[in-house]
């Protein structure tokens, strides 16, 4: 297990971290989240000790993460990282060798991975002559080329097209499966509760909320309800419900997480004939959104809401 | 760990299509010079010319004919007893470069023959013509070699001639001057460029989860020095090669000279090109790779004039002097030890207080290279970097 605990860093007068907590368990994916200048690339470079931190402590496995320690995790940074002039075997062949693996380990390791992130047709291509999609799958492959057993990935999944990203998604579905633990950061929050079930939202280098994204999204303190009707019709919904929007045939409310899914269906049935009805929690989005104080209205429909969040 | 960083750095750089140019053009710049100098001082390999003589040789043409070729620096073979045709046929093919018909008293040859071959086989001719002579009017063979065979002059030299000597050492002193600077400064330069393009790419927060910096800083410098040394061993292997070629007598201190020149380098490219690592880790931006390696540049470049204001005279006191500072030592030492003008005393401690500042360097580099390598945004200036290692 991964446990950051309480870590501090400042850079002169700005407070990048401010008591940063969190864990990633064994096999555990945990996404990172958080807005530009959060704190998010900070707390992973201190974890794989590119940065000393001011206070708190981090450990892997209970131990204090020394060199030694570091060569069994993979890490793949917000500004990539190769050799522009080195071809792409090369490349993985290095890295793995430094990772610890024999010479012929490590080419065996090369020629796997590059298969894996579907980038063998270009192995003897320096690196410069990939497209930034395939060099992104090249610093994957990197991270993962000495199987690692906590990979710590920054937005792994910027500018990568929808093909790559499944590619991404089913890579890291497997190691986990395969019990490695990963914390991973992004900007596109569908992803994030598509791949992984645990969040960790920081703001101002302060953890603001994590947990299961589903629960998260259950504490939050209203629903959204959608009716669909046979019919046009005028109906207004009773109490204190808000309109989202409104179509001839159907009504999208904004309602507290407490009212009566029940109660709302009987009241709207009696003004016409429901033939679709969805009562929701928010989705991920404007969790976060909510988490990090950012206003959430003007914000249409929650299936509207940016993926790309800049602050 | 720094193996790995080294054998990276040496497949990298020996593969490139700009170190095997550099080393071909190098090598063959210095042959050419050792093969320039052999045309312009002439050849010392005698010329030699095939001569035929039709049917006998008239009595002590053959020997008169050697020690006239002997004289005059070339040499001629002689066959004796051919026949007419076959000797025709030679001078024609240009088999032969001439043939004597001595029944005849003819000279045949394609076109006039040199100089020097119808001097010396007219000598011959002459000579045995007037042996003939001498012996029909009764004198005896011991009174005609008397006769045709007076004692020569010898020479006797009263110049010395050591000024030869001490030019050419000079003058290779020089040159090896020039290719230290030329090489440390390259790969210098490759080590300024490396550490910077692991910054600006990004792939140095890579590297550094899995190994120390202060060990990526020793893979770099020992890597690209095995380069730079396998480029100025072939050069002054080259060069060797070259003063063979030439054929000039090479005196003593430069087989001493040479050789040692390369542990000079050795050491001077570690110092200096340590420090264009820990300027290059100093900047995140290859433009502004030459700025920050600046201050090196210009002690590195003062330490090379210095080699020609006082490479002239490497006996007088200031060359004694500032052959022994470590910046100066690896350019100025070898000079002074090829034309044999450091003492012992002086080569040991030059190479004392080198070897001392280097592993100084290294030291400190070291310690301070971790944190100007995550350095991020603007250039760190050397006051700023070394107050690093202080707050580490």
């Amino acid at each position: 297990m991964l446990d950051v605990r309480e870590v501090g860093k400042r850079f002169g007068d700005v407070v990048a971290l401010d008591g940063v907590s969190l864990t990633v368990g064994d096999g555990q994916i945990v996404g990172f989240l958080g807005p530009n200048g959060a704190g998010k690339s900070t707390t992973m470079r201190a974890v794989m000790g590119l940065i000393a931190i001011d206070s708190g402590h981090i450990t892997w496995q209970g131990e204090p993460i020394t060199a030694a320690v570091r060569r069994r995790f993979g890490y793949m940074p917000a500004e990539r990282g190769m050799y522009p002039k080195m071809t792409v075997r090369d490349q993985l062949v290095y890295f793995a060798r430094l990772a610890g693996l024999s010479p012929t380990d490590a080419f065996h390791a090369a020629v796997k991975w590059m298969k894996r992130v579907d980038v063998i047709g270009r192995a003897d291509d320096e690196v410069q002559a990939l497209s930034s999609g395939n060099q992104q799958r090249v610093q994957l492959a990197i991270a993962l080329v000495h199987e690692p057993e906590l990979l710590i990935l920054d937005e792994p999944f910027s500018g990568l097209d929808p093909l790559a990203v499944e590619n991404m998604k089913t890579i890291l579905t497997e190691q986990l499966a395969a019990g490695t633990s990963v914390l991973f950061s992004s900007h596109q929050l569908d992803l994030v509760s598509d791949v992984s079930r645990d969040v960790v939202i920081v703001e101002a280098g302060r953890v603001v909320m994590q947990g299961d994204v589903r629960d998260l999204r259950e504490r939050a303190d209203f629903r959204y309800a959608s009716i669909g009707f046979a019919d046009e019709t005028s109906w207004m919904p009773p109490g204190d419900a808000e309109v989202v929007e409104r179509l001839p045939r159907g009504i999208r409310l904004k309602v507290g997480a407490d009212s009566d899914p029940g109660a709302l269906l009987a009241d709207a049935g009696r003004a016409g004939r429901v033939v679709e009805f969805a009562f929701t929690p928010p989705d991920l989005s404007e969790v976060f959104l909510a988490a990090i104080g950012r206003s959430t209205t003007g914000v249409a429909s929650s299936s509207d809401v940016p993926t790309e969040v800049v602050s | 760990m720094v193996w790995l960083v080294m054998s990276r750095e040496v497949r990298q750089r020996v593969r490139s299509r700009g170190f095997k140019v550099t080393t071909a053009f190098l090598c063959i710049a210095v042959l050419g010079g050792g093969v320039l100098s052999r045309a312009v001082r002439g050849d010392d390999e005698p010329t030699r010319y095939d001569v035929a003589v039709i049917g006998a040789a008239p009595q002590g043409f053959a020997d008169t004919v050697q020690a006239a070729a002997k004289t005059l620096d070339i040499k001629v073979r002689l066959t004796i007893g051919t026949d007419a045709a076959t000797a025709e046929r030679g001078v024609r093919d240009g088999k032969l470069d001439a043939a004597i018909d001595p029944a005849a008293g003819t000279l045949i040859a394609d076109s006039a023959p040199s100089d020097q071959l119808a001097a010396v086989l007219a000598t011959g001719w002459q000579s045995s013509a007037s042996a003939a002579a001498a012996r029909e009017a009764g004198l005896d063979d011991d009174e005609i070699a008397a006769i045709l065979s007076p004692a020569g002059l010898s020479t006797t030299l009263i110049g010395t001639d050591d000024t030869d000597d001490d030019n050419l050492a000079t003058a290779v002193g020089f040159a090896t001057a020039v290719l230290l600077f030329i090489s440390i400064n390259a790969f210098g330069g490759m080590v300024l460029t490396g550490v910077v393009e692991e910054k600006s790419s990004g792939v140095v927060e890579v590297l550094l989860a899995h190994l120390r910096a202060h060990q990526l800083l020793a893979g770099k410098v020992f890597g690209i020095g095995t380069v730079a040394m396998i480029q100025f061993s072939a050069t002054l292997a080259a060069g060797v090669v070259a003063l063979r070629i030439s054929g000039t007598s090479v005196p003593g201190s430069l087989w001493v000279g040479l050789p040692t020149t390369l542990l000079w380098f050795v050491v001077g490219f570690v110092l200096y090109s340590t420090l264009f690592a820990l300027a290059g880790s100093f900047v995140s931006r290859q433009e502004d790779a030459q700025s920050a390696a600046a201050p090196i540049s210009m002690v590195f470049t003062v330490a090379y004039l210095t080699v020609f204001i006082l490479g002239a005279n490497p006996h007088s006191t200031a060359a004694r002097i500032v052959s022994v500072l470590p910046p100066f030592a690896p350019l100025l030492m070898p000079l002074r030890v090829s034309t044999g003008a450091a003492s012992v005393v002086e080569i040991v401690l030059a190479a004392v207080l080198l070897l001392a500042a280097t592993f100084g360097m290294l030291r400190l580099a070291g310690a301070v290279y971790g944190r100007t390598l995550l350095h991020r945004g603007s250039r760190l200036r050397w006051k700023q970097a070394l107050r690093l290692k202080s707050s580490s």
